[in-house]
């Protein structure tokens, strides 16, 4: 069982991420707050007494739980999973070179100098601007795959899928930002 | 988990590398967060806390149920409950009674009244006519 420290301990870790994600999501400060927080009351009050290795899936299951509430609330979940049509299709537009891609941030990164650091502002915002153009779904595997730093399993289960689909998701996910990050000129 | 041990089998080495960065990048961000944002973020952690201790009270009798003293804490469950309803039947028994006693003894009351109303000499209706009643009044004062 978490003890209250350790249940203290993981929610600071998992807080700022779950913000933004949710924010992702739902593109408004107070709404994400209020996911965030009836995600961390849920976890506490049902789940407490849970070893503290099982709360990062419990915990990221109930985010993703809440954000769908609240997009159910808002009335909005049609306009959701429209989104859903623009990965079902079978091309994302293919003609992106991902190796190209990481090749040139390489060279980028080399050549970082203190002006490239007054456009990493602006490069994060484009960047998160571009991670909310995601479908959903993309954006959802994506996040807690690389960002949660969960595996092909753990994603697919917090996220009611197979692991199939997780795949798919984040691999067309992968395309469309290096695509997208190119085309504006975006070298991490 | 640690970011660089992401499984790097070789169709998808690219593809974990690219999320890493976005995911670094993300880091970043998220180390930037605004002063009330974080101050609410925190505020919504105390809040969850201070509810993990009232779900932890509570389940506590269950823990006792479970224990070395399950008879004991078994036992607890159904008699303490009783127990715990046996004043308010009471104290509800007790105020019919009273209520109920109160009540006879103020029909006894009238029926006394109306039985020697009844039962004298005078006639009942003597006393609604206003100068015998004030003949009663100076005799009462005499």
């Amino acid at each position: 069982m978490a003890s209250e420290k350790e249940l203290d301990t993981f929610l600071r870790g998992v807080e700022k991420r779950a913000f933004k994600r949710s924010l992702y999501h739902v593109r408004n400060q107070e709404s994400a707050l209020d996911i965030v927080q009836d995600s961390m009351m849920k976890l506490a009050q049902h789940y407490g007494h849970k070893p503290v290795e099982e709360l990062p899936m419990l915990f990221q299951r109930i985010l993703t739980n809440s954000t769908l509430d609240w997009f159910r609330r808002q009335k909005t979940q049609n306009a959701l999973f429209t989104h859903l049509g623009d990965f079902e299709s079978a091309e994302d537009g293919g003609e992106f070179d991902l190796l190209e891609t990481l090749l040139q941030d390489d060279e980028a990164n080399i050549a970082d100098n203190p002006e490239n650091q007054a456009d990493r502002a602006q490069t994060l915002r484009t960047i998160e601007s571009e991670i909310q153009e995601l479908p959903a779904r993309q954006r959802e595997a994506f996040l807690m795959r690389y960002w949660e730093e969960l595996d092909v399993a753990e994603t697919a289960s917090a996220m009611g899928c197979s692991q199939g689909s997780v795949k798919t998701h984040c691999s067309r996910a992968v395309a469309a930002l290096s695509k997208a990050l190119r085309a504006r000129g975006i070298f991490l | 988990m640690n970011r660089q041990n992401l499984p790097f089998a070789a169709p998808h080495r690219l593809m974990d590398q690219f999320g890493a960065r976005i995911a670094s990048q993300l880091d970043l961000g998220a180390q930037q967060l605004p002063h009330d944002v974080l101050e609410r973020l925190r505020a919504s952690r105390s809040q969850a806390l201070a509810h993990r201790r009232v779900a932890a009270t509570v389940a506590a009798p269950a823990v006792l149920a479970q224990g070395a003293t399950a008879a004991l804490g078994g036992g607890f469950g159904f008699w303490s409950r009783a127990a715990s309803w046996l004043p308010l039947v009471a104290l509800a028994v007790g105020l019919m009674g009273i209520g109920s006693l109160q009540e006879q003894m103020r029909a006894s009351e009238i029926a006394e009244v109306d039985a020697e109303l009844l039962t004298g000499e005078l006639p009942p209706t003597a006393y609604t006519d206003p100068g015998f009643t004030q003949y009663l009044k100076l005799g009462a004062q005499d």
